[in-house]
């Protein structure tokens, strides 16, 4: 029913972030080791190492991509305090292979924070080349590039108070262009005398300034992971929370007479799901392409799938765990059919076997 | 639910160990990595874990419709989903019997599908011919449900009289006797009452309410001309069987048929028939004698198969409705009610008319939602799915159509090529398909340019121009990185980016300054009203034509355009010196192509350009140049006056 390919990452300790490219035919890693290294799948659909390098003089925290409208180029931060930009330039000289010779070459790097960066995002194409990061300082920091194709000049924009330290960011993807620009950040305090841990800014063109409009206060406990849901024209918005359990918060916005006068937009908050199913700390999430399924992961060892329905009700359907007590056991295990190719030795193909079935249930 | 949650193992000792996470990729695959949450703010250092071989799974599901056997059954649907899709939204007289059409159309898309799997079990390796067997499984059940929910909620059945119709699956779907029967018919065997599966065959047929073959079948007996037989064959031959076309009435033809059973029963009473004992057997079947049945029933394959033959010798007017109670009652004789497999939940459900709970099963038939989206749009279409806005609020037909359509048109996409016919079926979904496909369109990995113009020409047909635009604009820059200015160009105009269109324009005007080539002339010269969508490009298509006509020696129409270049202030700070140099030989010429006026330009020109670094080792070469040629000019002039 699942087929997994294993690719040797070749770092040297446990990886803390994987991002895929928009077409999710790039992927970059990184580790506590202090690199990044980028992957790409070729023809036969394998994965091959095409760059490896020192990125950060610290555990590299996240990794993420740019818009491909921007050309190649991935972002990432550190405990070394600092975020970077990186590009990936094709040699003049056509190296060997297909696509020429092509290097990573630092942009700029980013050495405002004076602690440890925590999550770096690029914000939606429709608004420029833009860069969040934020802090355990709880700065929230917003970058531009103003020349789309340079991008060795990058200017900070705004510089937002957060008060709390801050864990983890996500913009909002809304495809509308009129929309202000609105993100959203975690705070991993987990002191829940301090309050929400879930802040929501906007962005207000007329006093160009980011503005917190709103504090999720139903959100005490330390908040390790954040992400709003791809957009499908919904009239809300909804955003995935790990704190010490899965939460979806949706957010609708309110169109009466203060937020017109005040300018800024007023929000209705509802937790649409809350899944405990981790039993202990959820520390990350993520959104599938079309926002219907989640994934996240706890300190149970444990990736968990939960699927909205078609009347928006939130069910789990499949979980992974890491098991490798049955390596020895061959017949869950094939080769890759097509060997001698050197990449071949560190692609594994494995039929996922089931841990404990009850009952056949699909995927989506 | 909970418990219906399956748990996948990642074989791997280090995700065991220290945990995963995961991180969603194109559509519905998963990266799974082995990763802790860590607090970033104490002190950095190696984990526990390290140094250790850390792998990234890609997880992905198998999808058994991307089997190339199955392209046919996925092309062939989408073409009679599109076709119900237009037949729904017209005004169509007698809709029901064009619903019954279709419905018909997708159960022959599916046995044609079987037919070629099972030619492929006999040609294909060992391991190839299990996954071709797990398929024909797979896809017999969905054809044995669909055509019972064709009979319970799609076919208009006059009276509800449902029986024929139920045989008639049971018939299609359990042809061994059939299949022996036509065997005996066709060869000329004696003593064929010898041949140890005759009885079993033609107690078959009876069950299956195949009288006509029961009868034939005797014929052969060695001993067909005896009385017994004879007194069997009439007493088979007068039975009643309901005809709803034959103009009686239900309560008529119970009538009659209560009358056979009690002279057929008489007959048994006055034992006619105990010298043939299969003969008896079959008598007393026919007047739905329990222990007869009882004998006879582990014949029957599966409950379904006995609830039709039950029927038909008990009730053979059953409404529709009244299926369920029955179909219950068979399954509790069969003794199979503790392991009903999931092919007899649905049947059952069916038969009870719980059409949402047939579509919650059919959703788990592990064919990737390919049955339960085309059979829920059916439904919709005729109207069966309305009841559950009815029994609860919160069942929205529409809407449950819809995600198993946007479901399977995302999965559709996925695929390299299959990507179109996804989109097929989102276009089908009123509320988010044009969300969705938005979204997808997007995300599809661009590849050769003619892909990209497949996709560009599959936003616009939608009007999702900035989709469109940004499709372009990736591929400019791919193109871009890989040197093709010429490529890079011309989607930078169709993104309709006047940024990036600039850009590439400065980049071709550099690189003549640099090297003194324009690139992509044929491009330059088929630019047309495009080169109007920045300043940059008009002044490079502009210098373009400057060259054009200069080659042609046209130097007179050379020197306007040099002088329009000069004036339109579009001229890039490090193109002046390019600009003046090209018209020295002008300047220079025999005959007189700028006039006093143009040269006044030129120097003036010349003089707010002054300061160039570059242009220093030219400017006395140019301004003599300028002056002969005003001088001349001037001439001229006042002789021409």
């Amino acid at each position: 029913m699942f087929e997994a390919e294993e690719i040797n990452a070749e770092h040297k300790d446990l990886i803390h972030d994987v991002a895929y490219d928009f077409y999710g035919q790039r992927m970059a890693t990184c580790s506590s080791d202090q690199y990044v290294k980028v992957w790409d799948q070729n023809h036969e659909g394998r994965w091959i190492l095409t760059s490896s390098w020192k990125a950060h003089s610290g555990s590299v925290w996240k990794v993420t991509w740019a818009h491909p409208e921007f050309g190649q180029v991935l972002a990432t931060c550190s405990f070394d305090r600092t975020a970077a930009v990186w590009e990936e330039i094709v040699g003049e000289t056509p190296g060997p292979g297909e696509r020429g010779s092509r290097h990573w070459v630092r942009r700029t790097n980013l050495v405002d924070s004076r602690t440890s960066v925590t999550d770096v995002k690029f914000g939606p194409k429709t608004q420029g080349l833009q860069l969040a990061t934020c802090s355990i300082d709880g700065i929230i920091r917003i970058y531009e590039a103003p020349d789309v194709m340079n991008l060795s000049q990058w200017t900070l924009q705004h510089e937002v108070q957060c008060k709390l330290s801050c864990s983890c960011l996500s913009w909002n993807p809304s495809l509308s262009k009129s929309l202000p620009q609105m993100l959203a950040v975690g705070s991993d305090d987990s002191n829940p005398a301090n309050g929400g841990k879930v802040f929501i800014f906007e962005y207000s063109e007329n006093i160009r300034r980011w503005t917190k409009i709103e504090t999720i206060n139903t959100i005490t406990d330390a908040v390790h992971d954040i992400s709003f849901s791809p957009n499908l024209g919904r009239s809300f918005h909804l955003l995935a929370v790990a704190t010490k359990d899965v939460r979806i918060i949706s957010l609708t916005p309110i169109h009466d007479q203060a937020s017109i006068q005040s300018g800024l937009t007023k929000l209705s908050v509802q937790t649409a799901a809350q899944f405990e199913d981790h039993a202990s700390t959820v520390w990350r999430v993520c959104w599938n392409i079309t926002g219907t399924i989640l994934a996240s992961s706890g300190d149970d060892g444990c990736v968990r799938m939960f699927k909205m329905n078609y009347i928006n009700t939130w069910k789990p359907i499949a979980v992974l765990k890491g098991d490798g007590s049955n390596l020895s056991n061959e017949n869950q295990k094939s080769m890759a059919s097509s060997t001698g190719a050197p990449v071949s030795q560190t692609a594994r193909y494995y039929k996922l076997g089931t841990i404990s079935s009850s009952r056949e249930v699909p995927w989506h | 639910m909970e418990s219906t949650v399956r748990t996948f193992a990642i074989p791997n000792e280090l995700c065991r160990r220290a945990g995963i996470a995961a991180t969603w990729h194109s559509i519905n695959n998963l990266g799974i990595f082995p990763s802790q949450s860590v607090n970033p703010s104490i002190p950095d250092r190696p984990s526990p874990y390290g140094p250790s071989e850390a792998s990234v799974f890609n997880v992905r599901q198998d999808i058994l419709l991307f089997e190339p056997i199955l392209r046919k059954l996925v092309n062939e649907s989408n073409g009679i989903f599109l076709n119900l899709q237009i037949l729904t939204s017209g005004n169509v007289a007698n809709l029901k019997q064009e619903l019954l059409k279709v419905s018909h159309q997708y159960r022959s898309v599916i046995r044609a599908c079987l037919e070629n799997l099972q030619d492929e079990v006999a040609r294909v390796d060992e391991h190839t011919s299990e996954n071709m067997k797990n398929y024909i499984t797979i896809f017999y059940s969905i054809e044995c449900i669909w055509h019972l929910c064709e009979i319970l909620f799609i076919e208009n059945i006059p009276g509800s009289i449902v029986l024929p119709h139920l045989l008639e699956w049971v018939r299609f779907h359990f042809p061994k006797y059939e299949r022996q029967a036509t065997i005996y018919l066709n060869s000329d065997i004696d003593n064929i009452e010898l041949d140890p599966d005759y009885w079993k065959t033609v107690i078959g047929c009876l069950l299956q309410g195949r009288v006509e073959v029961v009868r034939a079948l005797l014929t052969l007996h060695s001993s067909a001309n005896s009385p017994v037989f004879k007194l069997f064959d009439q007493t088979l031959k007068s039975m009643p069987i309901y005809n709803v076309y034959s103009g009686t009435s239900v309560t008529e033809f119970n009538l009659r048929w209560k009358h056979w059973l009690v002279d057929t029963q008489s007959k048994i009473d006055a034992k006619s028939f105990v010298s043939e004992s299969h003969l008896n057997l079959m008598m007393k079947l026919a007047v739905g004698e329990e222990l007869a049945w009882n004998q006879v029933q582990a014949q029957c394959e599966a409950w379904y198969e006995l609830l039709a033959s039950w029927l038909f010798f008990t009730e053979p007017t059953v409404k529709t409705f009244e299926l369920g109670q029955f179909a219950r009652r068979c399954i509790g004789r069969m003794g199979v009610r503790d392991h009903l497999r999931h092919l007899d939940q649905i049947l059952l459900a069916a038969l009870e008319a719980d059409i949402f709970q047939v579509i919650k099963e059919i959703q788990h038939m592990s064919e990737n939602g390919w049955f339960v989206s085309h059979l829920t749009d059916l439904l919709f279409h005729a109207g069966v799915l309305d009841t559950l806005d009815g029994t609860n609020e919160d069942l929205v037909a529409g809407r449950l159509r819809e995600s198993f359509l946007i479901d399977y048109g995302v999965l559709m996409s996925s695929h390299h090529s299959l990507w179109q016919l996804g989109l097929s079926y989102l276009d089908h979904c009123p509320s988010d398909g044009l969300h969705v496909i938005q979204l997808l369109l997007q995300k599809l990995p661009l590849g050769t340019e003619v892909r990209v113009q497949k996709i560009v020409r599959e936003a616009l047909k939608r009007d999702l121009h900035p989709v469109a635009q940004s499709v372009c604009k990736v591929q400019g820059i791919n193109c871009l990185r890989r040197g093709k200015m010429g490529n890079a160009l011309s989607w930078a105009l169709k993104s309709q980016d006047g940024y990036f269109t600039s850009y590439l324009a400065d980049r071709f005007l550099r690189k003549y300054t640099t090297e003194g080539k324009l690139l992509c002339p044929d491009l330059l010269e088929n630019l047309g009203s495009a080169m109007l969508s920045c300043d940059r490009l008009t002044f490079l298509s502009k210098y373009f034509e400057f060259h054009k006509v200069y080659a042609l020696k046209d130097f007179k129409e050379a020197a306007n355009i040099i002088i329009s270049l000069m004036s339109s202030k579009l001229t890039p700070k490090y193109f002046w010196i390019t600009l003046l140099t090209d018209a020295l030989p002008l300047l220079e010429s025999d005959e007189i192509v700028f006039s006093s006026n143009d040269t006044f330009m030129l120097l003036h020109c010349l003089e707010e350009k002054s300061k160039l670094p570059e242009l220093q080792d030219k400017i006395s070469l140019i301004r003599i140049a300028a002056a002969r040629n005003l001088a001349r000019a001037l001439t001229t002039e006042a002789q021409a006056a």
